[in-house]
């Protein structure tokens, strides 16, 4: 005999099935990810010498930069804009149809319910994932490098993504009553992370470690081949949340003033979660160059240096220089000592003014009442800093290069594929299963 | 009988808009309870409160057996066709084997199996609903406006299939405001107006209880209302009433 969960895992499957939101979804999902693909191969190939004459070694001919980053971010794409009404449809479709009256007098408790469409949908997303499955498929069939951690990791923030954008949806549908506003809701929030990472630019300070965790922010780590248990663990919370949230207010037969009790509740523990998660240090950097990382003997050096280190960056948000130090060395030394301690300080946003300032532009070190400073920003520059601050020598060269995977190969097929053969697929799959039901 | 529901005192509002005022009634095991009022008093309010749907501010709910309430005006699973959606309450709800035959048959919904239930018209979509709502195999079954949107030939014979659904041990709250089709099946009546209870009893109850308190008040009674069966009344000495009708219209 089949569970309650089963039945309701069966149901929720067909009226995800049953939606022309999911399949509308599907069918434009193929040639989003195949215009980002097609364009990044192209760029791939032409760099790497199609046309004769390679532009370039290193960076730029890893997979994860040249083609795992541009065609799952076709993904982000429509896990904003398309995924969102997916979501909204299935939860709000049983409160407006009066199915949840009647599926809420089982005993199965609201999160379990929640959580049933929660997967259902996380399921209907994998399954829009296919095109990006297919470029990875396409990629191999040309003879381009495949290096499985990053490419992993890159799934895995586009899942997590996926999840969050889920998670919202459902919480925007269960908390109004009707799903135009839970649609005006969730594109507010979204808008609303976007504001977040334009003052984190602007002003930096605490807008900056807010905007560490916005999706756009936690997608970016991912596709770097950065996995980081902070923005995993705070993802999670968020996920969590949204969905409890979700279950509080589809609940039937009590009161509002309960509910905003335990909304109260639920945003208190969110809040101590995500303050915990934040903490937390460790991460792994996935990607084959190891674009995230110095390398294993210039971090074995760093480990040995004793005490905390501090350092104070006089540098305004909007300065170019500022984001170059923290992508290319802070980022590195915070990997590799996890205990460091990075300020910036400015008194604007864009530094124009400050440029005349003593300070401005300097780099301070210190180490176990040691002062150092310099205004040499490239990662090299900063590691020199440390190790002459920690006493400790350079380590020799471990001949770790990553030297790159040039391929100049056209995306043969590809447009057959996205095009022609995804839609066709997509609408004659459509027309059947939405035929049967 | 013993008592399965017992509603004490219950009070809820909308706002500042009192819909319920300390309601109190019982449903007795194994009895088709009519709840009887007119539009806005109040019927669906108390059914949601009983059903666990709507939360309420004073009052108690004491349940013996498990309930499902059936709300009224609902469609739910539109895309899906009314077998599937029968098959997922069975399943779901863990009815007995054989049940929704049986129901499909007392209900004749064997035409209406492959349709979507979005495609119902109204009469279809209710039989439908009454479907589900019998086949969560729950003791009591709280129904809202079971008959709207029935034709009289469709009305008796759900009137007819719920009734043997009760001697088969079910016990039906119905939810009515047509009161010609509240007499045709419920044993008992509940009067509801203006969120309050007017009454309780069964049909020879309510009408005592109308006539009683008639001639307690010296009302002229119902002295010629049409359709009134009992004695003509004479100014100061109310008649005797004799149908749901009358004793409603006398308590509300």
């Amino acid at each position: 005999m089949r569970s309650p969960s089963s039945w309701l895992f069966a149901k929720e499957w067909r009226e995800l099935t049953a939606s022309r939101a999911w399949w509308v979804m599907l069918l434009v999902i193929g040639p989003l990810v195949g215009m980002s693909f097609i364009g990044a191969v192209t760029a791939y190939g032409e760099l790497s010498g199609v046309n004769g004459a390679a532009a370039g070694v290193g960076e730029a001919f890893s997979p994860l930069v040249g083609i795992w980053a541009p065609t799952f971010s076709a993904g982000e794409l429509a896990a904003a804009f398309l995924l969102p009404f997916v979501g909204i449809r299935l939860v709000s479709g049983d409160r407006h149809s009066g199915a949840l009256k009647i599926e809420m007098q089982h005993p199965l408790s609201s999160f379990a319910r929640v959580s049933i469409k929660g997967v259902v949908l996380l399921a209907g997303w994998l399954i829009a994932t296919m095109p990006a499955v297919i470029g990875v498929m396409l990629w191999a069939s040309y003879g381009g490098s495949i290096y499985v951690p990053e490419l992993v990791t890159v799934i895995a923030g586009h899942v997590l993504n996926g999840c969050l954008t889920i998670a919202l949806a459902a919480t925007a549908a269960a908390l109004t009553e009707h799903p135009a506003t839970a649609a005006i809701v969730t594109l507010t929030v979204t808008v609303g992370t976007w504001l977040i990472n334009f003052a984190a630019a602007v002003n930096g300070g605490w807008w900056e470690r807010a905007a560490a965790y916005t999706p756009t922010a936690m997608v970016a780590e991912f596709q770097r081949g950065l996995w980081r248990a902070d923005v995993t663990l705070v993802a999670a919370c968020l996920i969590l949340a949204g969905m409890a949230l979700a279950a509080i207010w589809l609940r039937l037969g009590v009161t509002v003033r309960r509910r905003v009790q335990e909304t109260g509740a639920l945003v208190i523990a969110l809040s101590l979660a995500i303050a915990a998660a934040s903490i937390v240090t460790a991460s792994a950097d996935t990607s084959e160059s190891r674009r995230n990382s110095f390398s294993t003997n210039e971090e074995a050096a760093l480990r040995t240096i004793p005490g905390d280190l501090r350092i104070e960056a006089h540098f305004a948000p909007e300065d170019p220089r500022r984001s170059d130090l923290e992508l290319r060395a802070f980022r590195k030394l915070r990997r590799a000592l996890p205990s460091v301690q990075i300020e910036y300080v400015s008194a604007t946003s864009t530094g124009l003014f400050e440029q005349t300032a003593d300070r401005y532009g300097e780099i301070s070190y210190e180490l176990n009442g040691r002062r150092l400073v310099s205004r040499n920003t490239t990662a090299e520059g900063v590691l020199e800093s440390v190790m002459e601050l920690g006493g400790v020598s350079s380590p020799p060269d471990n001949g770790e290069i990553f030297r790159g995977h040039p391929l100049a190969a056209r995306p043969r097929g590809a447009a057959a594929v996205f095009y022609v053969a995804w839609p066709l697929i997509i609408a004659a799959m459509a027309f059947y299963v939405q035929g049967r039901t | 009988m013993h008592v399965v529901i017992r509603v004490a005192e219950l009070t809820k509002h909308y706002g500042s808009i009192r819909a319920l005022d300390r309601v109190s009634f019982e449903v007795r095991h194994g009895e088709v309870l009519g709840l009887i009022g007119p539009n806005g008093s109040g019927k669906t309010t108390l059914f949601e409160c009983i059903g666990g749907v709507l939360p309420f501010e004073t009052g108690h709910i004491q349940k013996e057996e498990d309930l499902f309430y059936l709300p009224d005006a609902i469609a739910p699973w539109p895309a899906q066709s009314v077998r599937w959606a029968l098959d997922f309450v069975a399943g779901y709800f863990s009815a007995p084997s054989g049940l929704r035959d049986t129901i499909v048959k007392a209900l004749s919904l064997e035409a209406l199996l492959d349709k979507r239930i979005g495609h119902l018209s109204k009469g279809q979509r209710k039989r439908a609903l009454l479907a589900i709502g019998l086949l969560t195999s729950r003791p009591i079954v709280l129904a809202d406006e079971p008959f709207d949107g029935l034709d009289l030939r469709q009305t008796r014979e759900v009137a007819g299939a719920l009734r043997s659904f009760a001697r088969d041990g079910r016990t039906l709250v119905l939810s009515i405001h047509q009161i010609n089709d509240a007499e045709r099946v419920c044993d008992r009546f509940v009067l509801l107006s203006g969120g309050t209870i007017r009454g309780e009893g069964t049909l020879e109850e309510l009408t005592k209880l109308a006539t009683d308190r008639l001639r307690t008040s010296g009302t002229p009674g119902t002295s010629g209302t049409p359709g009134t069966s009992g004695t003509p009344g004479t100014p100061g000495t109310p008649g005797t009433l004799g149908t749901l009708e009358e004793a409603f219209l006398a308590l509300t």
